[in-house]
């Protein structure tokens, strides 16, 4: 045989099922932080319009998402308010692990930028940043780098291109973006209907039993 | 805190553990239905991407209960979510794609006809086709079939049409046909589990687009949670009780199966008698659920008393390629219908080693499924090849202005020692229970086949002239479909299960997912398994008739 394990397909599986499996699992399942230890204190501080983040994170993270999806002739993720989508993403009580890892992620990026560059992620030039996301992205497959800039493409995918009713996706700009117009995407075929998946996620993890 | 005793406990709902209910029921015997998941109704199947595909609406998360997972014995097992069907009251038919085909005569004297393979462990069934082909018949009008049967050189015997006219197809599946004829091959229409037009009080298909993956707000997929559980529900005789999962199996002093205990979803520990005790819950699960349970009578597990409860674990081979068309190339590109239903089954055998395999598989052609973000993540992809920013946003466009026709094997999983299911009592999930523990190691010929069948796939492809053909890979597995964990046979010393699934060393317990399958064969499987629970509910009614 020619082909061996390492050439092995990951991909499995999931056209039979239809659109994929739980991508997010893969990524949200180690739990390593990025680039540990050494961290400048960054201020605590939270504000109202950001739960998840201190406001140097948020400043990071807008930066970060920006470069993701820029704005062109079409919108870009900061049009879609995909930030929004992730803070109120990791308000939700079934990802902990993301929760906890997502947002030291945000401050490595921001003090490898003070390292090359002598400023915060948010100041950097456009090539600048885009420079210290692939450095990320190209980080060694297991490294804490390359999975917070898996969990990183994946938030911001699923704040781009998933129901608006998240928060994210403003003016289903992601869906218009890739031609996604499909009739009937909430129940019934009505895409008024009142249909709330913060709530419909957060049963799910408390399991609907005593205390839920 | 025991129940009252009943006739019959299930643990599963879906294709195994539904038809049983239902039979069960209708013959006045007291059925409980234990289903780990929630009980879905038609209204909370919304077109959530993020909520279905996503989370843990149907699949539980890898760190709440994850099956470990490797390739080879000499491989870390690292935490999965492979192997898992939904975990909802239906199970994986309620997410399934429905893709509704029987198996062939050959597949159940698979040694006999074709050999078994060195280093594999290919056995016959104990029953031919004949004896599976009248509940192929009753699950087809039970649970809904749209289809047309046209006369084709691999098609099995079978004595009329399909209950329900096939649903409408996109143009894409003549151009299929043409080409398929053009290199003197049969393009044959594919059954679904997908009613066509109204079906004892069933909405028909709306043709949402969104069904894979998703629940039907229509009840149009034939689920079992649509279709018999209902039924099963209004004889009056079978509780449906959700949120409930199964901890072990106990046995009475003379080591028949007394009751199944479970935690509900207060976390409450109760426990139910019954008479008869039948797991359906995947073949993974229910090697899990036996092999959790132990006792001074099965040390090593119920039934486990030969070693092979979770051996000759088997999956479903994959293989795919895609072909990419800008929108505008031909006109049949603008339908916007969702079914190609097509398949090719010209390899399904093969004449002689040849090309390295004797017993192939099927071809299935559908478009892409259109989940915004599965996509998006494909085209971002990861490590020095992924892309971000324009060369991202360029790549989103362009699969906006494109078409993507793809295919997919379902092939033979040659059984084998290598390829089992164990339980690590080290790793325990949510409920604090042991998990199951995979280990596939894949025999060689399986992915000759595959690359033979791809290569197939793709001539196919080819002939209608796309802009491109990528070729996702010959060397996967689909994991949603799985059997073998229990195989029946004649021979108590080979086997787990007699040929009516019953454990031979346990005379009240009955194993009815697909763990009963001594091999794969090259469709899904669905059908066969809600078929062979037909067949079993009626050996099991005669006996408990005549009160054994």
């Amino acid at each position: 045989m020619i082909d061996d394990f390492s050439r092995r397909i990951f991909v499995r599986r999931l056209t039979f099922l239809g659109g994929g499996t739980v991508l997010l699992g893969n990524a949200c399942k180690r739990d390593e932080k990025p680039d540990a230890g050494a961290a400048p204190v960054l201020p605590e501080v939270l504000t109202t319009s950001h739960r998840s983040f201190t406001n140097a994170e948020w400043l990071t993270l807008c930066a970060a998402v920006d470069r993701m999806i820029p704005r062109d002739e079409d919108p870009g993720a900061l049009d879609a308010n995909v930030p929004e989508f992730i803070d109120r993403m990791l308000q939700t009580p079934e990802l902990p692990q993301i929760k906890t890892n997502f947002a030291p992620g945000l401050a490595a990026l921001d003090r490898r930028a003070h390292r090359m560059f002598n400023k915060g992620f948010h100041e950097a030039t456009p090539a600048q940043q885009d420079e210290l996301l692939a450095i990320f992205k190209d980080s060694p497959e297991k490294s804490g780098e390359a999975r917070w800039y898996e969990m990183l493409t994946v938030m911001t995918l699923e704040g781009f291109l998933g129901d608006p009713n998240y928060g994210g996706n403003k003016g289903e700009a992601g869906w218009k973006l890739v031609g996604f117009n499909l009739v009937g995407r909430n129940v019934k075929g009505d895409p008024k209907a009142p249909y709330d998946g913060s709530q419909t996620l957060h049963q799910l993890h408390c399991g609907g039993g005593k205390g839920c | 805190m025991p129940n009252d005793v009943v006739d019959v406990c299930i643990v599963g709902s879906g294709a195994g553990g539904a038809p049983l209910a239902l039979e069960l029921g209708k013959a006045g015997f007291k059925v409980v239905v234990l289903e780990k998941g929630a009980w879905y109704r038609q209204d909370e199947f919304v077109h959530d991407e993020i909520l279905n595909s996503r989370r843990n609406f149907f699949m539980p998360l890898p760190w709440d209960e994850p099956h470990l997972w490797r390739l080879g014995p000499d491989q870390p097992f690292t935490r999965s979510n492979e192997a898992w069907t939904a975990n909802c009251v239906g199970g994986g038919t309620v997410h399934m794609s429905g893709y509704f085909y029987r198996l062939k005569p050959v597949d159940f004297r698979q040694k006999t006809e074709l050999g078994a393979p060195k280093g594999s462990n290919v056995v016959d069934w104990p029953i031919s086709y004949a004896d599976l082909a009248p509940y192929y018949d009753k699950a087809e009008i039970e649970l809904g079939v749209s289809g047309n049967a046209v006369p084709h050189p691999f098609l099995e015997p079978r004595k009329g049409n399909y209950p329900l006219p096939p649903l409408t197809e996109h143009p894409v599946a003549g151009e299929i046909d043409k080409a398929a004829k053009s290199l003197g091959w049969h393009a044959i229409p594919t059954a679904r589990g997908i009613i066509s037009r109204e079906y004892r009080g069933r909405g028909a298909c709306v043709y949402c687009t969104l069904c894979g993956s998703y629940g039907c707000e229509h009840g149009a997929k034939s689920s079992t949670l649509a279709s018999l559980i209902p039924a099963a529900v209004n004889t009056g005789n079978v509780e449906i009780r959700p949120k409930c999962m199964a901890v072990e199996i106990t046995v009475d002093a003379k080591g028949d199966a007394k009751s199944v205990v479970y935690l509900d979803k207060d976390g409450v520990r109760p426990e139910q008698e019954a008479r008869v005790i039948v797991s359906s819950c995947t073949a993974v699960e229910s090697a899990r659920l036996l092999l959790n349970s132990k006792s001074s009578r099965f040390p090593a597990g119920l039934a486990n008393n030969n070693g092979l409860v979770g051996k000759n674990l088997l999956f479903s081979s994959f293989g795919q390629s895609k072909a990419t068309f800008s929108s505008k190339k031909f006109e049949w590109l603008e339908s916007p219908m969702p079914f190609v239903n097509r398949s090719v089954q010209d390899f399904y055998t093969m004449p002689d080693e040849r090309f390295g395999f004797r017993k192939g598989g099927t071809l299935g052609f559908m478009w892409q499924h259109p989940n915004p973000i599965f996509a998006a993540m494909g085209l971002a992809g990861k490590g020095e090849r992924g892309v971000f920013g324009k060369a991202l946003k360029d790549k989103l466009r362009a699969y906006r202005d494109s078409r993507i026709l793809e295919f997919e094997i379902y092939g033979e999983f040659l059984s084998n020692d290598g390829t089992s299911v164990a339980v690590e009592p080290s790793v325990k999930d949510k409920f604090g229970i042991p998990v199951a523990a995979i280990t596939v190691k894949r025999h060689p010929m399986d992915f000759a086949m595959t690359k033979f069948l791809v290569e197939r796939g793709e001539e196919v492809l080819s002939q209608l002239q796309p802009d491109r053909i990528d070729r996702v890979g010959v060397q996967g597995e689909t994991t949603i479909l799985q059997g073998g964990t229990c195989r029946f046979g004649k021979d108590p010393a080979t086997s787990v299960l007699d040929p009516d699934c019953r454990a031979h060393a346990v005379k009240n317990l009955y194993v009815v997912d697909g763990s009963f399958m001594p091999t794969s064969g090259g469709v899904p499987v669905t059908l066969t398994i809600a078929a062979n629970s037909f067949r079993v509910a009626d050996k099991m009614i005669a006996r408990l008739k005549k009160g054994v």
